[in-house]
C-alpha cells in the first residue's frame, strides 16, 4: 500500500487526495459521457480496481458505512500482505458507488465502475438493489460479488457472473428451523405449534413462507402467519393476534426499528411462549438492540448469518476492525469482509485482471481458510455458497451468543425459556 | 382468550388514538389559522420527540416532566419557521408553500441524521416496563400516560380557543382574517402564535410516546399520513374534528388489524377517508362553506 493510502485510511481523505480522486472522477465522468471509451481509468495500470455499490449516503447511510469498512479492512489486509502475488504484488485499489438506498441507482453505478475498468463489482446490501445490480453487471458481463442480500432471486435466476458466499432466505429458514428442532430436541421439550409474526415486505414474507414449507419436515407446523406494515405506528393488534394463538414457539421477521415496538409489546402485552425466536431478524441478534432494550431481551434467540465464533481468524479480523475503526464489527460487515477476501482468493488464481478468467476462477472457489460458521466456501452452479449456514444465537447475560451448531457455539441455550 | 383480545385491540386504539388526536389538532390549527398544509408536522414530531430523549438522556428528567422542555423548545422552533419562512409567502400559490413546508421537513430530517446519525435509539426509563392487568388485559402505563397527557393538552387548547381572548382572536383570525384586522387584532402575531401552538402539539405528542418508541430521523413520517386523514375527516380546520377524528381513526386501525390480514389493516381507515371525501367533503364537523 502507499503512502497516500495509508495516510487516507487513519485521516480520512487529505484535501490533496481528495482533489486527484475528484478531478479524476469528475474527468472519467465528463470523458465517459461523451463518448470516449476508458481513456481515463481512474488508477494506475498496475493497481487492480474494484468497484462496491453500498448505501453510503441516505437512509441506510449507517449500514453502507459499516459495509464499506468491511471491504476497505480485507483489501488493506491483501495489500498489507503484499497484493495479489500472482500478478506481482499488484495492489487492490476499491471505487465506492453510492446507490442511497435507491434500485434505480444501481444502473449507473454499475455502468460507471465498468467504465472505470472495474475487475469485480461487490454490493449492495439490499435484495432490491442487489437484483437490479447484478442484472446489468450481468448483461457487461462483470464479475459481481455479493456482500450482503438475502432474496432468493439473488441467485436463482442462472446468472453465470453473479455470487454470493451469505446463506439465501431459503437455506435461512429451513436451517433455523433445523436448529429449533435440534434444540427442542436436546432440552426434552416438545414444540408442535409456531405462531409466525413478519414485517410485510419481501423480507418478511419470504423467510417466513419458507419456515412454512420446512416445518412439518420436523414435526412443527405454523398455525398463524400475521403480518405488520414497518411503516404502522402501531403494532398492538398483531401482537394481540400472536398471543390470542397460544402457539408452543413465536418466531418473528423484521427490520431493526419495529422489532424494537414488537418486542416491547410482546413485553407488554405478557405474550408467553416456550421461545420467541428470530429468523433472519435484523434487530434480534444486533448488540444495539441488547443495549437500547436490556433486559427485556435476555433469552430471546435468533437464527442468522454470523461469523464463525470459535475461529482464531474471526479473532484477528474483529480486532484488526476495531483497532482501525474503533467500533465492533457487525453481522453484515463481516459478509462485506469475507466476500472482498472470496474476490481476491479468486484474482490470485485467476492470475489475470481478466473479467471472465476471474469468473471462471470464482466458480471454481474452494476456500478452507475464512471467518464463517461453515464447511469451505464452494460456489454451486447458480453462484450460492452451497455450504452457507446460519448459526443460532441467544441473547444469555445481555451478551448475544452463538449456541448452536454445537461445534460453532460459544455457550449453552436456555430452552424453554424462563417466564 | 377472544374476547379479552378484542377488549385489549379497541383499547389500545383508543390509547393511540388520543395522540393522533394531539398531532392532528397541531396541523389542523395551522392549516385553519393561515390555510398552509403543513408537510413538515412529521419532522416538529420527530424534534418534539428528540428534545424529549435528550432531556432525558442527557439533563436526567423524569421523561414527562420533559413535556415542559419540549413544548416551549417546540413553540420557539414553530414561531420561528412561521415568522422567517412561511410568513415571506403566506399569500403565495398552495403548492409553493407546500413545497416549502415539505423541503423544511427534508431539510430538519436530513439535519437529524447528520447532528444525531440514522441510528434507533430507545429512551430509558422505568415507566415503559410498569403494566396493570385487567384478567388478560394488559394496560401499559407509559401508553395511558401518554393518552392522559395528550387529552389534558387538547382540553387546554380546546378552552384556550373559545374561553379566552387570544383563543376568539386566533378563531376571528381563522374565520376572516380582513375583518379581524379591521377589529385590530394583530394578524401577524396571532399567526405566529398560532403556529408555535400547533408546533408544539406536534412536539409534545411525539414526547408522550417517547417512553416506548424509539427515535430516529424519519419517525415523524409514520404519524403525518395518519394525521392528514385524521384532519381531513374532522373537517380541514376543525379542532374538534381532529380531536374525534383521532379516536376514530385509531380504533379503525385497531378493528382493521383484528378483522383484516396484517398488512390491510389500513383499509378501513382509509375506506371512511374515501367516504367522508365522497359524501361530506368539508369533513364530519366542518362547515358547509367552509
Amino acid at each position: 500500500m502507499t503512502n497516500a493510502n495509508k495516510k487516507r485510511e487513519k485521516k480520512g481523505i487529505s484535501r490533496r487526495e481528495f482533489i486527484k480522486t475528484t478531478a479524476t472522477l469528475g474527468a472519467a465522468a465528463a470523458v465517459g459521457s461523451i463518448g470516449f471509451p476508458n481513456v481515463l481509468r481512474g488508477a494506475t495500470p498496475q493497481d487492480i480496481v474494484v468497484g462496491h455499490i453500498h448505501p453510503l449516503s441516505g437512509f441506510l447511510g449507517f449500514d453502507g458505512q459499516e459495509l464499506k469498512k468491511g471491504v476497505m479492512l480485507a483489501a488493506k489486509k491483501i495489500n498489507d500482505a503484499g497484493g495479489i502475488k500472482s500478478l506481482d504484488g499488484a495492489k487492490l485499489k476499491l471505487i465506492d458507488a453510492d446507490s442511497e438506498g435507491k434500485p434505480a441507482l444501481a444502473i449507473p453505478a454499475v455502468e460507471r465502475l465498468h467504465r472505470a475498468g472495474a475487475v469485480a463489482i461487490l454490493g449492495c446490501y439490499q435484495s432490491s438493489v442487489t437484483l437490479v445490480a447484478s442484472q446489468i453487471a450481468e448483461k457487461l458481463r462483470v464479475p459481481f460479488v455479493v456482500s450482503v442480500a438475502v432474496a432468493d432471486k439473488v441467485t436463482g435466476r442462472g446468472f453465470k457472473y453473479t455470487f454470493r458466499t451469505q446463506p439465501r432466505a431459503e437455506q435461512m429458514a429451513s436451517q433455523t428451523v433445523n436448529y429449533i428442532k435440534k434444540i427442542t430436541e436436546a432440552s426434552g421439550v416438545t414444540v408442535k405449534t409456531i405462531a409466525y409474526l413478519h414485517d410485510n415486505t419481501a423480507f418478511g414474507t419470504s423467510l417466513s413462507e419458507h419456515v412454512v414449507k420446512y416445518a412439518p419436515e420436523y414435526g412443527m407446523e405454523v398455525i398463524t402467519r400475521v403480518a405488520y406494515s414497518p411503516r404502522a405506528a402501531d403494532v398492538s393488534t398483531e401482537v394481540g393476534k400472536i398471543k390470542a394463538a397460544g402457539a408452543d414457539v413465536i418466531m418473528d421477521t423484521g427490520y431493526f426499528g419495529d422489532g424494537v415496538r414488537v418486542l416491547r409489546m410482546m413485553r407488554e402485552m405478557r405474550v408467553k411462549a416456550k421461545g420467541i425466536i428470530g429468523c433472519g431478524n435484523g434487530a434480534f441478534s444486533h448488540p444495539k438492540f441488547v443495549g437500547e432494550l436490556g433486559s427485556m431481551t435476555e433469552y430471546i434467540m435468533d437464527g442468522n448469518y454470523r461469523a464463525n465464533p470459535v475461529s482464531p481468524l474471526t479473532e484477528k479480523a474483529f480486532s484488526q476492525y476495531k483497532k482501525t475503526y474503533g467500533t465492533e464489527m457487525g453481522p453484515s460487515t463481516v459478509f462485506a469482509y469475507q466476500s472482498m477476501l472470496v474476490l481476491a482468493d479468486a484474482i490470485e488464481r485467476a492470475k489475470s485482471t481478466d473479467r471472465d478468467a476471474i469468473c471462471k476462477a470464482l466458480s471454481e472457489t474452494d476456500m478452507t481458510q475464512h471467518i464463517l460458521p461453515q464447511g469451505p466456501i464452494i460456489f454451486g452452479p447458480d453462484g450460492q455458497n452451497k455450504n452457507a449456514q446460519a448459526a443460532m444465537m441467544q441473547v444469555l447475560k445481555g451478551k448475544v451468543q452463538v449456541v448452536w451448531p454445537k461445534q460453532y457455539s460459544e455457550a449453552d441455550f436456555v430452552f424453554p425459556h424462563p417466564s | 382468550m377472544i374476547i379479552s383480545f378484542i377488549f385489549q385491540s379497541l383499547l389500545n386504539g383508543i390509547l393511540v388514538g388520543g395522540v393522533y388526536s394531539l398531532m392532528a389538532m397541531g396541523l389542523t390549527l395551522i392549516f385553519g389559522v393561515m390555510k398552509v398544509v403543513n408537510f413538515a408536522h412529521g419532522s416538529l414530531i420527530m424534534l418534539g420527540m428528540y428534545v424529549a430523549y435528550w432531556s432525558v438522556a442527557l439533563l436526567h428528567v423524569d421523561p414527562y416532566v420533559s413535556i415542559l422542555i419540549v413544548f416551549p423548545v417546540l413553540f420557539i422552533i414553530g414561531a420561528s419557521f412561521q415568522k422567517f419562512l412561511i410568513n415571506p409567502i403566506i399569500n403565495a400559490p398552495e403548492h409553493n408553500q407546500l413545497l416549502l413546508t415539505l423541503g423544511v421537513s427534508l431539510f430538519m430530517e436530513n439535519l437529524a441524521v447528520f447532528l444525531w446519525s440514522p441510528d434507533y435509539r430507545v429512551m430509558k426509563t422505568s415507566y415503559a416496563e410498569i403494566n396493570f392487568y385487567i384478567g388478560d388485559i394488559t394496560i401499559s402505563l407509559a401508553r395511558l400516560l401518554a393518552f392522559c397527557f395528550a387529552m389534558l393538552l387538547a382540553a387546554i387548547l380546546y378552552v384556550v380557543l373559545t374561553r379566552t381572548d387570544l383563543g376568539k382572536a386566533i378563531r376571528a383570525a381563522s374565520e376572516e382574517p380582513r375583518g379581524a384586522l379591521l377589529m385590530g387584532i394583530n394578524i401577524k402575531r396571532i399567526y405566529l402564535i398560532s403556529f408555535g401552538i400547533g408546533a408544539a402539539c406536534a412536539g409534545v405528542g411525539g414526547a408522550a410516546i417517547t417512553p416506548f418508541f424509539p427515535v430516529y430521523p424519519y419517525v415523524g413520517w409514520l404519524f403525518v399520513i395518519t394525521c392528514f386523514v385524521v384532519v381531513v375527516l374532522g373537517g380541514m380546520g376543525n379542532i374538534l374534528g381532529a380531536f374525534v377524528g383521532g379516536l376514530i381513526i385509531g380504533l379503525a386501525d385497531s378493528v382493521g388489524a383484528m378483522l383484516l390480514p396484517g398488512s390491510m389493516k389500513s383499509i378501513i381507515s382509509f375506506t371512511i377517508f374515501i367516504l367522508i371525501l365522497l359524501f361530506k367533503p368539508t369533513g364530519l364537523f366542518g362547515r358547509e362553506h367552509a
